[in-house]
């Protein structure tokens, strides 16, 4: 299929699957603490809900600031699917996290900004893994975009065993789970109020909550890139570890801000680093 | 070719000469001013007669010998270095200026020194285009800056007041000596320009006289004239070698054995002018000089003569160890500040640290070596200049009506001064927002160490890939104090209408040119930065930007929308920046929440600085020592191990 | 219909009260009445609330603060009352430093009696104050 043509297609479907993904979510959350939850469509209705709301923005940049978060995080998966350099894509991705960041910072409250000041941090936490990641999906496969990957005949995961278990980890951050749901959290009761998302209100927690959408769906697109020889079995593989997620998420409880960027750096240099090393000893 | 070149070297003495003698104020901004147009344009006069062929080399017009002239001015320099340091009681200068002009003169009577050929004295090539054109021109809109500055400069410290004669022509002294720079050929003539530099940024970082920093302006003069000694060296040693002083011969190829000791030399030379680690510290003691200094010398210009040394050396020493190792102090340098940046609250310092990474990335690039690492360095020169420039600048100014650098006082920047704010943003977003060339750049040297065999390409990746996010925390701390916004009163509001319009001038020049670089960037890598990469480098075909140009200038586009957007809805929505979230307390007047027993609170919010997890200090001095046994190791494996 | 109904955010505030009702609305949380089925999040933030659900009674010192979580609430926006307190003042009506119930400060769309009031009602308090927000909508667009 014609990559330009995936780009539009990936603006479209990833909203849904990501949507969906944080219903389904909510739901097995629900299970495991013995309740039945709300129904899968349950994102849908609150986006539509938020979206028709009355919005009082703080000050005049915030919207503008978080629609470009959307955008920018939208055009990170679109530009991978569309066959944009790969790495390139990293920098379009910290991008839209910077974005967010200065949404909530500009607004300049004491749970905004700590809240900002967070994501920041989480930022920091798991940029270089995504750039060692992308390099190292490179490195393997000796292609630079999303199609050459998923056409090349080296299997990339079973290479880069590091990269994946780290993975595991930086997903957390982005997934906003706990133990590292340090800037905000899908849940309501954490001691930050909502974090970055104090001060916004009607369609500007929609235009967020559509970005992680697209976030999610960009983290699938990840995983499609190490399970490069098959999409299905990508599939699957996202949806264990959106699993485990989950679980993790129900059985712990918020870490401090210096745990996080601590052992993610510790991980990424150790794991990642030490995959990307490895790598470099043998290929080369 | 030649008429050009020696005019942008004179004519700023021209203009600089007049200047120490004039009192009035509106002649002084009359003749910076003009002066500075006419050398704007002629360095764009001498980019276009340049045209884009290859280099071309020529002599002094009349083929005049510069013979004992370049002792002459050795001397001449040493001279005022000796009388200056003695005044204060400094021993260490005048040691090592002494030793430099022994070397120079015992070289030129045991009849050592070869004659230079005459027709190529000087050389031009794109390299020296793209340096002459930012001297050219980000040079003279940081003089015009400056006219402004320095005004309320001199009411802050009235101490300097006798002295303030002398900082223009110094500013129009180091203009001509950068433009010499840039363009000589000769080994021996651009160690002369380049011990001018190090002289004027001496001069310039200890302009207040006060004791501190005459300190500084000492440590940097130190360190300095160390790397000149290292120069002065190399040329006792290439002045045995067939056309060792001739910068383009010697640097045509890989160096043989025999050449190595001197790169190794050079390239000493060139790590201290760029303060790559251990030689950092001068650097951040040049942030005491006045800000059109910083912006001038220590960003955009002088310390930008190290990395084009380098970047000159690219081809000689790119293979060997002296060329690896070159590369790893840069790039560790890069770590290293980047780290230090994130715990450092004055502003001035962050983009001192933010220089040298990137210096540091620069140096790791010609260290390596390739075509593409050839034009990942260039790319760097040009977007770092211009937008490093404007955030001197903007800070500068920042300072002035603030009077402060601490970045926790920029607090609702956005509020109290709009239009800086902007220009600040229009900075930072230059320095590591996704479309801008630094973080293309960056992003193509991952591409590039990508290639490189071994451990050190996935180590050059681990310290890019880490390096990289930090700078993406401290700008992003930074770029929050500037973007915030809260209730401002009428006289806070007032400031900004004191900026002078010399400083609005510069800034917003700046600011435009930020844009329009990026937005060309396909243009300037196709037609200037492309081909010289791929001259340093024959062989290569590859493309050298990964990516479609028109996806630049669509996230260009895309980026700019955002303050188009923001601007319509400053001038549409309600709203009302007291209305925040303090869990259902009043928030009123200027950013306070009323207290539980009466009265109110200010809000105050501070940045984290990473406090118990990294330790500036420590990490700093961590990385004089790596980067000293890496540089010890480098002179080791050049002049002894000749690898 | 829209999907206000189907997505009510709730933002709960407790006045001068013995905290019995308080409990009983967390209970609404638990397992056992779960009303996230409906959609209903305890979101603890006005600028993402929907409805203002208030148990305990209105004092001196609360006054500016109900108004300024109701304030900062945007449109549409519904309040209901839990229980005697918050609906009248209950017991504590007569105490020298109480004003009553909450619509003294901010207009009450929906009084759930009781003391404490039951979970039941508290929900079926939130399901008509869903219907108010309806209206209130209808009116609005």
């Amino acid at each position: 299929m014609n990559p330009i043509l995936l780009a539009p297609l990936f603006l479209l479907v990833a909203p849904l699957f990501g949507g969906l993904l944080t219903g389904v979510d909510r739901v097995i959350s629900a299970r495991m603490q013995g309740r039945v939850g709300p129904p899968v469509l349950q994102p849908f209705y609150d986006l539509g809900k938020l979206l028709q709301k009355d919005v009082r923005p703080v000050n005049p940049i915030v919207e503008p600031l978080l629609l470009g978060h959307v955008v920018f995080m939208a055009l990170s998966g679109a530009m991978i699917v569309g066959g944009v350099d790969l790495l390139f894509t990293a920098f379009v991705f910290a991008l839209a996290a910077l974005l967010l960041v200065l949404a909530a910072g500009s607004v300049n409250s004491p749970y905004s900004f700590t809240g900002a000041e967070r994501e920041l941090i989480v930022l920091l936490a798991s940029e270089p893994f995504f750039i060692l990641m992308l390099a190292a999906v490179s490195k393997v496969t000796g292609e630079s975009t999303f199609a050459g990957v998923l056409a090349s005949p080296e299997r990339v995961a079973p290479i880069l065993p590091g990269i994946v278990l780290a993975f595991l980890l930086v997903a957390t951050i982005k997934l906003r789970k706990s133990p590292f749901d340090i800037s905000t959290s899908h849940h309501p009761h954490q001691e930050l109020v909502r974090g970055l998302t104090s001060d916004m209100s009607g369609r500007l927690i929609g235009w967020v909550e559509l970005a992680h959408w697209y976030e999610s769906a960009l983290l699938a697109l990840f995983v499609l890139l190490l399970v490069n020889w098959s999409p299905p079995l990508a599939l699957g593989a996202f949806l264990v570890v959106y699993f485990l997620e989950i679980l993790v998420d129900n059985s712990t409880s918020r870490a401090k801000w210096q745990l996080v960027l601590q052992s993610t750096w510790a991980v990424t240099l150790v794991l990642a680093g030490g995959n990307v090393l490895a790598l470099f000893l043998l290929r080369s | 070719m030649s008429n050009l070149v020696s005019f942008l070297v004179v004519f700023p003495l021209l203009v600089g000469v007049p200047l120490a003698f004039v009192t009035r104020g509106k002649v002084r901004n009359a003749l910076v001013v003009a002066g500075g147009a006419v050398i704007a344009l002629a360095s764009l006069a001498t980019a276009i007669a340049f045209g884009n062929g290859s280099a071309v080399f020529f002599g002094l017009p009349g083929d005049l010998e510069p013979g004992l002239a370049v002792v002459a001015a050795e001397a001449a320099i040493a001279l005022v270095v000796i009388v200056v340091s003695l005044q204060h009681g400094r021993r260490l200068a005048p040691v090592l200026a002494t030793a430099q002009l022994a070397i120079a003169v015992w070289l030129e009577v045991t009849g050592r020194m070869p004659a230079a050929d005459p027709a190529r004295l000087f050389g031009f090539d794109r390299l020296s285009m793209v340096m002459v054109l930012i001297v050219g021109i980000i040079g003279t809109l940081i003089c015009i800056h400056a006219l402004g500055y320095m005004r309320d400069y001199q009411r802050t410290y009235p101490q300097t007041g006798g002295r303030r004669q002398a900082f223009f022509p110094l500013l129009f002294l180091f203009l001509s000596s950068m433009f010499g720079l840039v363009t000589a050929n000769h080994l021996p003539l651009l160690l002369v320009f380049w011990e001018v530099t190090t002289l004027c940024s001496f001069l310039l970082i200890g302009y207040t006289r006060t004791g501190e920093t005459i300190g500084y302006a000492f440590r940097a003069l130190n360190m300095n004239l160390f790397g000149g000694l290292g120069f002065s060296l190399a040329i006792v040693l290439l002045a045995a070698q067939p056309d060792g002083l001739d910068l383009a011969r010697l640097t045509a190829g890989p160096a043989g054995a025999a050449l190595l000791p001197a790169i190794a030399l050079l390239a000493l030379a060139g790590l201290t002018k760029s303060a790559q680690l251990p030689f950092s510290s001068w650097l951040l003691g040049a942030m005491y000089a006045p800000s059109p200094t910083s912006a001038l010398l220590h960003s955009s210009t002088m310390v930008k003569a190290g990395v084009f040394l380098l970047l000159r050396l690219s081809p000689a020493m790119a293979g060997s160890a002296v060329g690896n190792l070159v590369a790893f102090t840069g790039l560790l340098t890069f770590l290293f500040v980047s780290f230090v940046a994130t715990t450092e609250q004055n502003t001035k310092m962050v983009l001192a640290y933010s220089t040298i990474g990137s210096l540091g990335l620069i140096v790791g690039s010609a260290g390596v070596g390739g075509a593409e690492l050839a034009w990942v360095a260039v790319m760097l020169i040009i977007f770092h200049a211009v937008a490093k420039s404007l955030l001197f600048l903007v800070v500068g100014t920042l300072e002035n009506r603030l009077y402060t650098k601490d970045m926790e006082h920029f607090d609702a920047l956005l509020s109290r001064m709009p239009r800086l704010s902007v220009l600040a943003l229009a900075g930072i977003a230059g320095m590591f927002i996704a479309p801008f060339g630094i973080v293309l750049a960056k992003w193509s040297a991952i591409r590039a160490f990508l290639e490189v065999p071994g451990w050190q390409g996935a180590a050059f990746v681990v310290i890019l890939a880490f390096g990289s996010a930090l700078t993406i925390f401290y700008w992003g701390k930074l770029l929050i104090k500037v973007l915030s916004t809260q209730a401002v009163d009428a006289y806070h509001r007032s400031v900004e209408d004191r900026v002078t319009g010399f400083e609005w001038f510069a800034e917003l020049s700046h600011a435009v040119l930020v844009v329009i670089l990026a937005a060309s960037l396909g243009l300037l890598s196709e037609s200037i930065v492309g081909p010289y990469a791929r001259g340093l480098f024959p062989g290569g075909t590859g493309a050298l930007l990964h990516l479609d140009p028109a996806v630049v200038s669509f996230m260009v586009l895309a980026v700019l929308f955002l303050p188009a957007l923001a601007l319509w809805s400053w001038r549409k929505s309600a709203y009302d920046v007291n209305d925040f979230y303090a869990s259902g307390r009043t928030t009123n007047g200027e950013h306070a929440i009323a207290a539980a027993l009466g009265g109110t609170r200010a809000v105050t919010l501070r940045n984290y600085y990473l406090v118990g997890v990294v330790n500036g200090e420590a990490v700093f001095r961590a990385g004089i020592v790596v980067c000293g046994a890496l540089l010890t190791g480098m002179i080791v494996a050049g002049v002894v191990l000749r690898a | 219909m829209s999907f206000f109904s189907r997505s009510p955010w709730i933002l709960h505030y407790d006045g001068s009260s013995c905290n019995g009702c308080d409990i009983e609305v967390l209970a609404c949380l638990t397992p056992l009445y779960d009303v996230e089925r409906f959609g209903i999040v305890n979101t603890g933030n006005p600028k993402h609330a929907d409805i203002l659900l208030v148990t305990g009674s209105v004092n001196e010192r609360n006054i500016d603060i109900i108004q300024n979580l109701y304030r900062q609430m945007p449109d549409p926006k519904v309040v209901v009352a839990v229980g005697a307190c918050a609906c009248s003042g209950g017991i504590f009506a007569r105490a020298y430093n109480v004003q009553g119930g909450i619509d003294k400060v901010v207009p009450v769309d929906v009084y759930v009696p009781g003391c404490a009031a039951r979970p039941e009602s508290i929900i079926d308090g939130v399901v008509q104050g869903i219907a108010a927000l309806e209206q209130k909508r209808a009116k609005v667009a």
